[in-house]
């Protein structure tokens, strides 16, 4: 069993790496990650060799290990058919015999290999002496059989749920956090070391409590029997071990009852008053009420806001924190905050997917589409200004100069206007399917329609910043005023300015629009959305 | 009905054309066309469908029934060939045409963030309905749907058969003249499709016409007054049900005219024993 299960990896694998281009393309970037993973947390391990916080640094590590076995196969369900029992419910498999495969399937692949080879260099970094050697490969080989085993019960627990609308909704969330760690890790952490605030011995007592958990204890094995107490290391190892069997036991029973459990039809939520807000506004109301609750209720319209808060805050993050800081950056984050808005939404009818056939039955005429396009503005907007002037303020007031807020704010209002108008004449002119792939909620080019994203994407991006230019301008000429004429001047002069180029986008998209409907309806039914 | 020669002449197959009823032409197809690169999915395709008809399209899987009823529908551009809906060129006049016209594809993927009765109003609103007659006519179809229970839950928790039955009432929210269905029954468990059934049946004796494509012979026979069968984009066959039918079942009647795809069943001969 096990080496058939081994080898329908292995054939997964091998038919990811033939079935498309863009296939090829993953598979390739994603082992270059491996390999990097693998030398890169080598590397880092073994420099911490002769630190008096190398136990804590490598119980730190082994646990962010253990987080991402954890964390990844609930954002690939789907992806790795082995993870999924049902896949394997309708075959004669006795569940012992059905473990042993999937555990061995578990450990096939580049990223199990990269995270052996990585954790390997405790053997340089905090293993001293052949006790300390043996000790530091069996501890390695025992947290990763901990991650397997963990992260194995975790799926296999919810697989049910992940099957489900809600547990899919659950993984796309996942997505925000991660990608705030990440800005956080490029943006912040590279100054923060470089101005000397994060050092090693930052990690100094992370031990204290560390210790305890499972990747702590195999860490403080290594540096028991490279301290010459083998008793007290073999005793952590094997505390590990129970634990390992423990997660295993739990592993059996919840693959047992996952074999014969059918899926789990979602507990169907109830909307209460389920009734179109905004129903005075005609067709420009019900298109803005449709949208307005989609972007409350899909998460991936979520997790797009979510990621315009992280970028606003993210262009500006590096800039304001430390001793040389310049906040006039925030200025930048209000234009790329309000460019995103549109990027995001820069191509209505492959985001909106097949439902678009719906609209595309209900309109042809101009008219029709001038209040589809700013119906869908407005509600984008009622969102997007406050969240993005939001952010800057927070910003501001984290740079200690609250007032670069105030010229932020005028900025978000003509860049909205701009990305909006923007991102309605690139959804008529340089619509293209979409499609979504495993791992991440967000939308991605269909493939072959890479360079219409790019397009969009930097036709957005620049189109803002040039029309935000001359607010830009009329913000730093006004720097020295007071409030009451920043606020009460420059503030309405560029939400009517962006208004103006909103307005001027929504005429010429529906233009183009009417034209092409049949087009735009048939890009629509060529986004796969799920 | 085909239009490869005149009227009163039998066709190819040596059946008899079906003589449009008085009343009019609720649909008329004229050479319509479409390739896609080198593939002509629909090839010169004519039909007519007399006003106040429930009929029938049917054909084997990638005959060019979907590609046919979307270029119908105003949803795919056709390469030539014209289509006419009770007058109106749809290609010429579109938003003429989608006004009068309830449209329900395929593969039903709806607005899955919304509720059923948020659905059907947004479809209502979108048709220009005011939004108290939406929402009056959403609670209706709902009702006669029998969706009303399941009203303010997502559609992405609906089933199959009640995504079809909401599709059905989008399409019927603005009370359109002319009905285009794809495959509407395709997965639908029995007591939904009896409440498809019914309405439709109701729809069409209030003088409206319904057109839809199916590849279940049984169901045509029992509900369609008139079948049209097209392979390889062509209509092969048009007429009243009977007249199609030829005295034989539908199915038959089909496969006589599709004609039956062989295989080799040889290979399979160790199928059915009881040994592995």
């Amino acid at each position: 069993m096990a080496r058939l299960l081994v080898q329908l990896k292995l054939r997964l694998l091998l038919n990811a790496l033939h079935s498309s281009r863009a296939a090829k393309v993953s598979f390739i970037i994603s082992t270059i990650f491996a390999v990097l993973l693998a030398v890169g947390t080598f590397l880092a391990l073994a420099s911490y060799r002769g630190k008096s916080t190398s136990v804590d640094l490598t119980a730190v590590i082994f646990t962010v290990f253990a987080f991402g076995w954890l964390i990844a196969p609930i954002m690939v369900f789907g992806v790795d058919s082995t993870l999924d029992p049902s896949t394997l419910a309708l075959y004669p498999l006795r569940t012992r015999k059905l473990i042993t495969g999937l555990l061995a399937a578990s450990a096939t692949g580049a990223w199990p290999l990269a995270n052996v080879i990585g954790l390997l260099g405790v053997t340089v970094g905090l293993a001293s002496g052949a006790l300390g050697l043996i000790v530091a490969v069996i501890a390695v080989g025992l947290e990763v059989l901990f991650c397997i085993a963990l992260s194995r019960f975790v799926t296999t627990s919810l697989a049910s749920l992940l099957r489900s609308r809600r547990g899919r909704d659950l993984a796309a969330f996942m997505i925000i956090p991660l990608f705030a760690l990440y800005e956080f890790f490029t943006q912040v952490v590279p100054k923060a070391a470089a101005e000397g605030k994060i050092t090693a011995a930052s990690f100094t007592g992370f031990d204290s409590w560390m210790r305890w958990l499972p990747p702590g204890l195999a860490a403080h094995a290594i540096q028991d029997a490279s301290d010459g107490r083998p008793g007290l290391a073999f005793a952590r190892l094997g505390a590990l071990a129970a634990v390992i069997v423990v997660f295993g036991w739990l592993w059996i029973r919840s693959l047992s009852r996952a074999l014969v459990t059918a899926d789990t039809t979602t507990q169907a939520a109830r909307i209460r008053g389920a009734k179109l807000p905004l129903a005075g506004l005609g067709l420009r109301g019900a298109v803005a009420a449709r949208f307005w609750l989609y972007q409350r209720r899909d998460p991936t319209s979520l997790v797009y806001w979510a990621l315009v808060a992280v970028i606003t805050a993210a262009v500006s993050a590096s800039s304001i924190i430390g001793h040389n800081r310049h906040p006039t950056v925030i200025l930048a984050s209000a234009v790329f905050g309000a460019a995103f808005v549109g990027i995001f939404h820069a191509n209505s009818a492959g985001l909106t997917g097949p439902p678009f056939f719906l609209e595309a039955t209900a309109l042809s005429r101009s008219r029709d589409l001038r209040a589809y396009f700013s119906g869908q503005n407005l509600a984008l907007c009622v969102i997007g200004a406050p969240l993005v002037i939001a952010v800057c303020f927070g910003l501001a007031a984290a740079a200690g100069r609250p007032g670069f807020g105030i010229e932020a704010a005028p900025i978000v209002l003509a860049g909205l206007g701009a990305a909006l108008g923007l991102s309605n004449l690139f959804s008529a002119v340089l619509p293209y399917p979409m499609a979504k792939r495993a791992g991440t909620p967000m939308l991605v080019a269909a493939q072959g329609y890479g360079a219409y994203r790019i397009g969009s994407v930097m036709g957005t991006l620049a189109g803002t910043a040039v029309a935000a230019t001359p607010v830009i301008i009329g913000v730093v000429q006004t720097a020295t005023d007071s409030d009451a004429i920043r606020i009460g001047v420059m503030w309405p002069c560029a939400a009517v300015y962006g208004f103006a180029l909103a307005l001027a986008g929504v005429r010429l998209a529906a233009v183009a629009a009417a034209g092409k409907m049949p087009e735009l309806c048939q890009v629509a039914v060529r986004s796969a959305m799920t | 009905m085909n239009n490869e020669s005149a009227p009163g002449i039998p066709s190819a197959t040596g059946l008899p054309r079906y003589q449009p009823a008085t009343g009019g032409l609720a649909v008329a197809v004229r050479g319509l066309w479409k390739k896609f690169g080198d593939k002509e999915a629909v090839a010169d395709l004519d039909l007519e469908i007399a006003a106040g008809s429930l009929a029938g399209l049917v054909g084997p899987n990638g005959a060019g029934k979907t590609t046919s009823l979307s270029m119908m529908t105003g949803l795919l551009r056709p390469d030539g060939g014209q289509v006419l809906v009770n007058g109106l060129d749809v290609w010429a006049d579109p938003p003429a045409a989608k006004a009068i016209m309830g449209v329900v594809p395929a593969e039903v993927r709806l607005f899955e963030r919304l509720s059923g009765e948020e659905l059907l109003e947004y479809s209502g609103r979108l048709r220009g309905l005011p939004a108290a007659e939406a929402r009056s006519r959403a609670a209706q179809l709902l009702n006669v749907l029998d969706l009303t229970e399941d009203a303010n839950r997502l559609v992405a928790d609906y089933s199959t058969g009640m995504r079809k039955k909401a599709a059905l009432g989008c399409a019927l929210i603005h009370n359109p003249s002319m009905l285009f269905l794809d495959e509407p029954l395709e997965g639908v468990d029995p007591v939904s499709a009896d409440v498809i059934r019914r309405l439709l049946t109701r729809f069409v004796a209030s003088g409206s016409t319904v057109l839809f494509s199916s590849h279940v012979m049984e169901l045509v026979e029992q509900v369609c007054d008139h079948v049209s069968i097209i392979d390889k984009g062509k209509i092969v066959v048009s007429g009243t049900t009977d007249q199609v039918r030829g005295g034989k079942t539908l199915q038959r009647a089909f496969i006589d005219l599709v004609g039956p795809r062989a295989h080799d069943e040889e290979v399979l001969s160790w199928l059915g024993s009881s040994s592995s």
